[in-house]
Parts: structure tokens; sequence; C-alpha cells
């Protein structure tokens, strides 16, 4: 099982950093401000978001623009590879039904494309650090371990939707409304363990995006370490459901075709 | 010549829980809908020595694209082996394979990285690639601005000029005006002529077949009906469907 994954990373990795290349392309192509629109989305959300839990709702939080905007940068990645994830064979039709394809490299030609605009939004991250004068320590080492956190688990989560979505039709509906409540538990734009009394705790830690959000918060703002036991209990499980997932494709992708 | 490119034992093919499941409609019927079951292809076996060219007849529905998909291990059997002793092998089929925001270029470079050859690889004959398809400049625009007659072209320009060791052809002899047509008659013709490449074509013109294969291999339903010389299989598929 390890080999023939090895061996299919090797054989469709190339595969699948073009076909990111060539969708980022096309898509910058296609639209006036192109590329700029990478980093204006999340700009001009972050700048929603400030005014109205900075101002109207009168956040305490210490940099809040820059929270806020680590959170959105995080949480894009997240919601656009779990959303996509759910009709990723089906939108890959012409593709899937002329030649085989292990079908989670789809997932990861999806996982570049959102990787970059994510990478794109932490530049703007790295310009907002320089722009509030927030100085850099040792912590900033945490950076990748945490973002590579990150990608391990969207990933992991999607293998599994990516099967689900392929015999279940309205399952689109239901990741919408999973998603939207599972923002609101993540903390996007409020401290979930300061707002929210004794379960803001235990979400913290125990909701693995929002760990890996406040943990990015704070090694970046706050110089800060993160609780690294934590750390590897998601990073563990991350990388079981990531197997179990690439598994449970193997095993059943091959019937997917037939119902597509 | 004793040696094999593709075997094929005892296949077997259906369509089985293939009803998707809609959770809106569960939870309104409160218990699972039977799902439907459908034999596609039933107990074929068959063996192509290497270089031989296998034609596929049988009526519509008769679990032929089944069986090439299966063979081009884009869907699996549900038992049944398939032995292709290491071939690469590509299938030419009606229709789409393209991802329609990108140019046609790039679905070139896209698809025959899919195929299995290198960036350089294709490089190289891509300009050979865009001549036969006949693109001409629409070559960079993107795929889903093209008609039906250019999607089929280039498609059958990628495998075509991307040779690889089994081809399987599903009725896309019949694809383009007839002058595009005539040409790529031409080609098939000239790729069979190659002694290590094996074929397997299915089509309804019956005269393609008999010009074109050594073999035949006539299915019925899913069911084996007959196996041999491609000019006796014909007769007698010929004779049958006439009734």
């Amino acid at each position: 099982m390890i080999n023939r994954i090895c061996a299919d990373v090797k054989r469709y990795f190339n595969y699948t950093v073009i076909s990111a290349r060539c969708d980022l392309m096309a898509e910058v192509a296609s639209s006036y401000l192109n590329w700029v629109w990478w980093i204006l989305e999340p700009f001009c959300m972050m700048l929603i978001y400030a005014f109205v839990f900075g101002y109207v709702f009168g956040s305490k939080e210490k940099y809040f623009a820059v929270f806020i905007f680590i959170g959105l940068t995080m949480w894009n990645f997240f919601n656009h590879v779990i959303s996509g994830s759910v009709k990723i064979v089906k939108a890959n039709k012409g593709i899937v039904t002329k030649v085989y394809i292990p079908k989670y490299m789809l997932l990861i030609q999806k996982i570049w494309v959102n990787g970059f605009k994510m990478v794109v939004s932490f530049g703007v991250v790295g310009l907002m650090l320089i722009c509030f004068r927030i100085p850099v320590t040792f912590s900033i080492l945490m950076f990748l371990p945490i973002l590579f956190l990150h990608v391990l688990f969207t990933f992991a989560i999607a293998t599994f939707l990516l099967h689900l979505g392929v015999f279940v039709e309205d399952l689109t509906n239901v990741t919408t409304i999973v998603l939207r409540f599972l923002m609101y538990m993540t903390g996007i734009f409020y401290n979930v363990e300061k707002k929210i009394p004794v379960v803001g705790y235990y979400l913290s830690r125990f909701n693995p995006l929002a760990y890996i959000i406040s943990a990015m918060r704070e090694i970046l703002i706050y110089k800060k370490m993160p609780e690294l036991r934590y750390y590897f209990l998601w990073l563990a499980v991350s990388l079981v459901l990531a197997y179990l997932g690439v598994r449970n494709i193997y095993k059943n992708e091959n019937s997917y075709v037939k119902s597509i | 010549m004793s040696e094999y490119a593709i075997e094929v034992d005892d296949l077997c093919i259906s369509y089985v829980s293939m009803k998707s499941y809609s959770i809106k409609k569960n939870l309104l019927r409160g218990r699972k809908e039977k799902n439907e079951y459908f034999e596609a292809v039933k107990h074929i076996s068959f063996k192509v020595e290497k270089g031989e060219i296998l034609g596929l007849v049988g009526q519509n529905g008769s679990g032929k694209s089944t069986m090439l998909r299966s063979i081009a291990g884009i869907f699996s059997p549900n038992s049944g082996t398939i032995d292709l002793h290491g071939h690469s092998i590509s299938l030419m089929s009606i229709g789409v394979g393209f991802k329609p925001e990108l140019s046609g270029r790039e679905n070139i470079l896209l698809s025959g990285i899919l195929l299995g050859f290198s960036e350089k690889e294709i490089e190289e004959h891509m300009e050979e690639i865009i001549e036969f398809s006949e693109l001409g400049e629409f070559v960079d625009k993107p795929v889903r601005t093209y008609s039906s007659g250019m999607h089929s072209k280039l498609a059958f320009a990628i495998t075509a000029i991307l040779e690889t060791d089994i081809i399987l052809i599903d009725e896309v002899l019949s694809v383009g005006d007839s002058r595009f047509k005539k040409k790529s008659f031409a080609r098939i013709k000239s790729l069979i002529d190659n002694k290590d490449r094996t074929v397997i074509i299915v089509s309804h013109f019956n005269n393609q077949i008999r010009e074109l294969c050594d073999k035949a291999l006539w299915i019925d339903k899913g069911e084996f009906r007959m196996y041999g010389d491609a000019n006796e299989v014909m007769d007698a598929y010929e004779a049958f469907m006439d009734e």
C-alpha cells in the first residue's frame, strides 16, 4: 500500500503541479483584476470582519486585523478544498472517464491551487507584521510545521468527502451547513478560548482547526509556542485519517466512474 | 508468435449500487432503496497476441465500451482478471477528456502526462499533434470554445500521435469531416502496420473491421458469441443482424 502510494505520487506528481499551474493561469487570464483578487478578496473580508467585530462588537484582541487575516487565510484554504472535494470526481469527469488516475491526485491538484493562494495571502500577513512592527522571534520556526499540519489535516478530511461525494447527491448541502458551523466554532474573527467560557477551552484544543489556527496566531503575533503535545496528537490523527482515506479511495475508485 | 499483449480471463462487470444516494430522499422514504443490478459483461475470456488487431462487434449496449474501459483500467471488473503484461495503454473514444477552461495546448500537455509521457516527449510531438488536429490558432484558446468536431479531432490527434503499446479505439473512426475521416483512417492503418502494436477496435462499420482486423470478437448482451478470423465472425454477425 505504501509502495503503491509512492509509485503513484512519483508518476502523477508532475501532472498535479502542471495542472494546478494551468488552472491558476486560466483563472488569471479570464478576469480583469486577475491575480489581484487573490489578495483583494481576503483583504476585503478582513476589513468587513474587522469593522463588525472590532468596531461594532468592540473586540479587545491585540493586532486584531492581523488576527483576522491569519484566520481567514487558513480558513479559506480549508473551506475551498473541502467544499471542492465533494464534487471533485464529477468536476473532472472528462478526465476520469478517459484515463486512469488515482482519484486523490485530483485533491492534491486542488491543494496546489488553493495552497498557492494561501501562500500569497501569507505574503500579505508578512507585510502586515512588518507594518504593525510585530517583532519576529524563534517561534517563527514553527510556521512550516503548522502549515504542514493544516494541509495534511485538510487533505485527510477531503479524501473521505471525495469518496462520499460520488455516491451522495446532496452532500454539498450538508457540507455547506457543517462548514458554516465549523467556521464559527473555529474562531476566525474572535478568540474561541476567551469568548466562550469552559467549552472554548476544549474547542481550542480538540477542534483541530481551532487549534491549528490559534497556534499559527500565537507563533506569528503573540510569540508563544503552541502546546506541542496537541500538535503531535493532531499530526498523528491526520496521518492516520489520510492513510485510511487514501486506502478507501484505492479500494473504491474504480466504481466511481460507473456512477457518474 | 505466442506472446500475448492482453489476456482477459472470465471477465464480469456489473453496474451495481450505481444509483446515487440522497440524504433527502432517504429521510423522506425512511428506508433504503434497492439497488438496481445490471450485468454489462458476463464471463468473457479472450487473448490478444502482441501486434494483433482485434475487432470487437455487437449491438448497441452489448458491453463493448464497458469492456474497453475496464481493459484501459478506468474501472475494475467485478470478477475475472485483465493482464496487460506491463504494456502502456490508451483509450481513444468519442467525446471529451479535457479541462474546458484550459487551452488546447495545455490540454495536450496534461493528457500526454496522464498517458505516461514525459513533458519533453510531449513538447517534441506538440507541433505534430497541433498540425494533425487542424486546430490552427484555436489551439491557444480555451477548449470550451471549440466545436464538437474540433474537440474530437484534438482528442484523436493526441492518442494517434502519442503512441502507446496498446491502443483501444472506441468508434472514433467516424470523427470529423470526410477529409479528416480519411486522414484518421490512414493514420490508424499506419499505426496498425507497426508489428509491435496491439489494437482493439470497436466499430459499427463492418467493412472497417473486415479491412483492418485479423481477428474479431462478437459479444451480444454482455455474453460471448463468437471469436475467430475477422471475416468469418463478421459473416456470422451480419447474418444475425439481418434476421
